[in-house]
């Protein structure tokens, strides 16, 4: 692979960073920014974004091939889980979506921009229009990317495009190649926009590099488990502001409704999706799926129908490379879930033959259980959703997504039980890995918190 | 007792009680697979927990015709079932596995007969690798104060049984149920190796080194034991201690204590044998020297592809199953957590299987 040397991330891997050069590269990202990014209006960085997501949707275009070509040997992601993951990413970059995330995040502000394009909007009528918004993004944002997924650190430089923000993404050691894909795309539809970013690769916990960057920020973003969160968080400087991902976790529920004969080949192949995606390392993928008892179909037989998707998936769309340890894993869960099997008959459990490829676990037991992931879903049948949540109490707080299957009322007297007890986002079986531009991440309004405000009273 | 295991026992423990090491022919070998087959139709028949997992998997004395075949019982089901063919009113100890975050222990019950095929095997293979003759310092409590710790009742049977002079336990048992060192007892019998210039042999976990060497440490106390002194450690770190790398804490031990040769144990509750490594005489530079575990002839080690469930070839890595003839009273095929290389019947311990934990967008975050 032969991508120019634009980022630091690009260097050959024996070229070793300083706090120097990183101080030298945020020097250069913010006069970049003041001079190509600032007088951007909004509409033309929601065109850039949206012809770059057009580019990546081609099937020869370069980047997405290069990142289909080479991603699975750095990401362990299969082709096919790889591409898939992508082009729902991607599709979701229409203006409609962008322009409804501006509105939901910012309602009517205007950033400000450097030119003379920045105009205080009249005051609408009535009392709130006796205000009108500014608002500005970090100069310079810096993100703490995680790695095990290239979309979030994706979606976290197109939100700080559209704050017009210099960026520098520090990536985890040997992930940078999503994000530098993706970097070089926007450089080559606009090279003066890819100046403004930049994109480096180390071993997180490097004290020297990292206080060199951090004392450059003005806002930070940490993706990654609650101890990098807290660990950076100690190291910011005061004035910089500290946007935390930390763990989550998601889970699936099946009304009995939808465990008819009609509907239940739908059903499963929606709780596939969610499984296969991303080999279900993400926070947004379900760990667990409850099951309502008493349907057509019964809960036993849905985590069968499961399994046998699961393995037919595995042809079109097998996992990845696994690690020795989290094979083991798998390999010692199954074994004990095997043993209970064997004593009780409220617990089955189907598996690939030969590869810890799938796992599926059927058990009364409606506490969570965190899954080895790596497609290993715990099945659970529940009478009612309370037992669910009562199920889910350990991990209040934690979690992130519900992906529910039922009927439209059904849905949405689900979704208000959930969202009472504290899940932030509920959304269809099959759409768990794919949330849309205006996603509030962990509950929280990703753009807007990434900006500052002026009101101005008129 | 059912008469036929306990039978089983008393040979099992004559076998291990005469027997003599020699290299290359070790005669319980020639016997393992039969003893093995003939311990598992036994357990198939006194032990209904087992019985069931074994019908599970459709494994029956009818059709296993080789050790390698008989069902393993991975160690996380000592949580959950009662992995025992002794009658409840029959039990007269369980040993249970640590670490403070367990919220179920492991239990391994035992009774009269076990512990003395438990104390036969282990003092045997004890025996081998450091005789009992020596000045024996032990960092743990003994068995009267950790009654549930195998290693406890272990280093407390070694010191029943040894000739030398009466070894010391300078572990105690804190309120919380930690175990804590007796520090000022720790070091009196540091320095009185020193002064009587007699070997001293140190047992203890490795969480229980670094609590000594980093009091040692604080106090700036280097000690350079007797010619001949050794150390032996064994375990995790279970959350008690800073955690080392191998090759620090040996170098660290060292250091502090002067002592050059370090036999690392390999042992479980839910295991009666344990495995040594063979690296007696080691480098200075330790992280080049790879240490192989071997069991005693009446144990034996595979090492399993997850992926698979087959063994591996030589060199890789897998999961570390132990076949343990001294397990009569339970299970004799465990399946561990643990991941090994192989190397011919021995073993280099690796790490863990990742222990499933809070974790999203977590992974790979460094």
């Amino acid at each position: 692979m032969n991508l120019p040397n634009y980022f630091l991330a690009d260097l050959p891997p024996e070229a070793e960073l300083s706090p120097v050069i990183v101080s030298a590269a945020c020097d250069t990202l913010k006069r970049n920014r003041e001079k190509f990014l600032q007088p951007r209006s909004t509409e033309e960085i929601i065109k850039l974004l949206c012809a770059v997501a057009e580019e990546w949707l081609q099937p020869e275009n370069k980047f997405r091939r290069l990142a289909l070509e080479f991603g699975p040997a750095e990401t362990k992601f299969s082709q096919a889980t790889l591409q898939c993951g992508l082009d729902g990413f991607f599709r979701e970059f229409r203006p409609e979506n962008f322009h409804a995330l501006l509105k939901q995040d910012l309602g009517e502000a205007e950033f400000i921009l450097s030119g003379a394009e920045t105009r205080a909007r009249r005051p609408d009528s009535g009392q709130a229009g006796r205000l009108s918004h500014f608002c500005r993004g970090p100069e310079l944002l810096v993100h703490i990317a995680a790695g095990n997924l290239p979309n979030p650190t994706l979606m976290s430089l197109t939100l700080g495009l559209l704050t017009r923000s210099a960026q520098f993404v520090k990536c985890a050691s040997g992930t940078s190649l999503l994000p530098r894909l993706f970097a070089h795309s926007i450089y080559e539809l606009d090279h003066k926009i890819g100046t403004c970013l930049e994109l480096a690769e180390w071993g997180g916990g490097n004290a020297d590099l990292e206080t060199a960057l951090f004392a450059e920020a003005n806002c930070v973003t940490v993706t990654g488990s609650d101890q990098t969160l807290a660990a950076v968080r100690a190291r910011l400087p005061e004035k910089v502001r500290f946007i935390g991902y930390g763990q989550r976790v998601s889970f699936g529920y099946i009304a009995r409704e939808v465990l008819r004969e009609e509907t239940i080949a739908e059903t499963v192949l929606r709780a596939a999706d969610d499984i296969v995606a991303w080999d279900q390392n993400g926070c947004l993928s379900p760990q667990v799926i409850y099951v309502e008892e008493r349907g057509a179909v019964e809960s036993d037989k849905f985590a069968e129908l499961l399994a046998v998707e699961l393995a037919k998936r595995e042809i079109t769309e097998p996992r990845g490379e696994i690690t020795l340890e989290a094979s083991a894993e798998i390999a010692t869960r199954r074994e004990l879930y095997e043993t209970l099997a064997a004593h009780r008959g409220d617990v089955k459990l189907w598996r690939s033959p030969d590869s810890t490829a799938w796992t599926v676990v059927f058990e009364h037991d409606v506490r969570f259980r965190f899954s080895p992931l790596n497609r290993f879903i715990f099945v659970k049948p529940v009478p009612e959703a309370a037992v669910a949540l009562h199920g889910l109490d350990e991990v209040h707080g934690k979690v992130s997504t519900a992906g529910l299957a039922a009927t439209p009322d059904k849905m949405r007297e689900l979704a208000a039980k959930f969202a009472r007890w504290g899940v932030t986002r509920i959304c269809p079986l099959g759409q768990m890995q794919n949330p849309p531009l205006t996603w509030r991440h962990d509950g929280r309004p990703a753009l807007g918190d990434l900006v500052t405000w002026t009101d101005f009273e008129q | 007792m059912n008469p036929q295991l306990s039978s089983f026992a008393a040979r099992l423990r004559e076998l291990i009680e005469s027997h003599v090491f020699c290299n290359g022919n070790q005669p319980l070998h020639d016997q393992f697979d039969s003893l093995a087959l003939e311990l598992f139709a036994l357990q198939f028949q006194n032990n209904p927990a087992y019985q069931k997992i074994c019908l599970a998997k459709n494994r029956t004395p009818e059709n296993v015709t080789h050790w390698t075949q008989i069902p393993f019982v991975p160690t996380s089901a000592f949580k959950e079932l009662e992995l025992a063919s002794i009658p409840a009113a029959e039990r007269t100890a369980v040993f249970h596995s640590s670490g403070t975050t367990e919220q179920k222990p492991s239990r391994h019950f035992h009774c009269a007969e076990s512990l003395a095929l438990y104390e036969s095997s282990l003092w045997k293979f004890f025996h081998l690798h450091f005789g009992d003759e020596d000045d024996f310092l032990f960092l743990t409590p003994n068995a009267a104060a950790a009654p549930r710790s195998s290693l406890a009742q272990m280093f407390t049977t070694v010191a029943q049984k040894m000739t030398g002079q009466p070894a010391a336990f300078v572990g105690r048992i804190w309120n919380d149920g930690a175990w804590e060192l007796n520090f000022s007892k720790a070091v009196e019998h540091l320095a009185t190796a020193g002064r009587t210039k007699r070997p001293l042999m140190i047992f203890g976990t490795a969480f229980s080194f670094v609590h000594l060497l980093d009091f040692l440490a604080e106090r700036n106390l280097k000690f350079n034991l007797p010619e001949n002194s050794r150390v032996m450690e064994t375990g995790g770190y279970k959350n008690r201690s800073r955690v080392l790398s191998k090759a620090e804490l040996h170098a660290l031990i060292r250091k502090h204590l002067g002592v050059k040769e370090i036999t690392c144990e390999y042992g479980m509750s839910e295991l009666s044998s344990q495995a040594y490594d063979t690296a007696f005489f080691i480098d200075e530079d330790e992280e080049e020297v790879k240490r192989f575990f071997q069991f005693p002839p009446w144990a034996c080690a595979q090492i399993i592809s997850p992926e698979t469930g087959r063994e591996v070839a030589e060199d890789e890595t897998g999961i570390i199953r132990v076949f343990d003839l001294a397990n009569v009273f339970s299970v004799a095929a465990i399946q561990t957590e643990d991941l090994g290389m192989k190397r011919g019947d021995n073993f280099a311990l690796i790490g863990r299987a990742q222990l499933a934990e809070p974790r999203g967008c977590s992974l790979m975050s460094t």
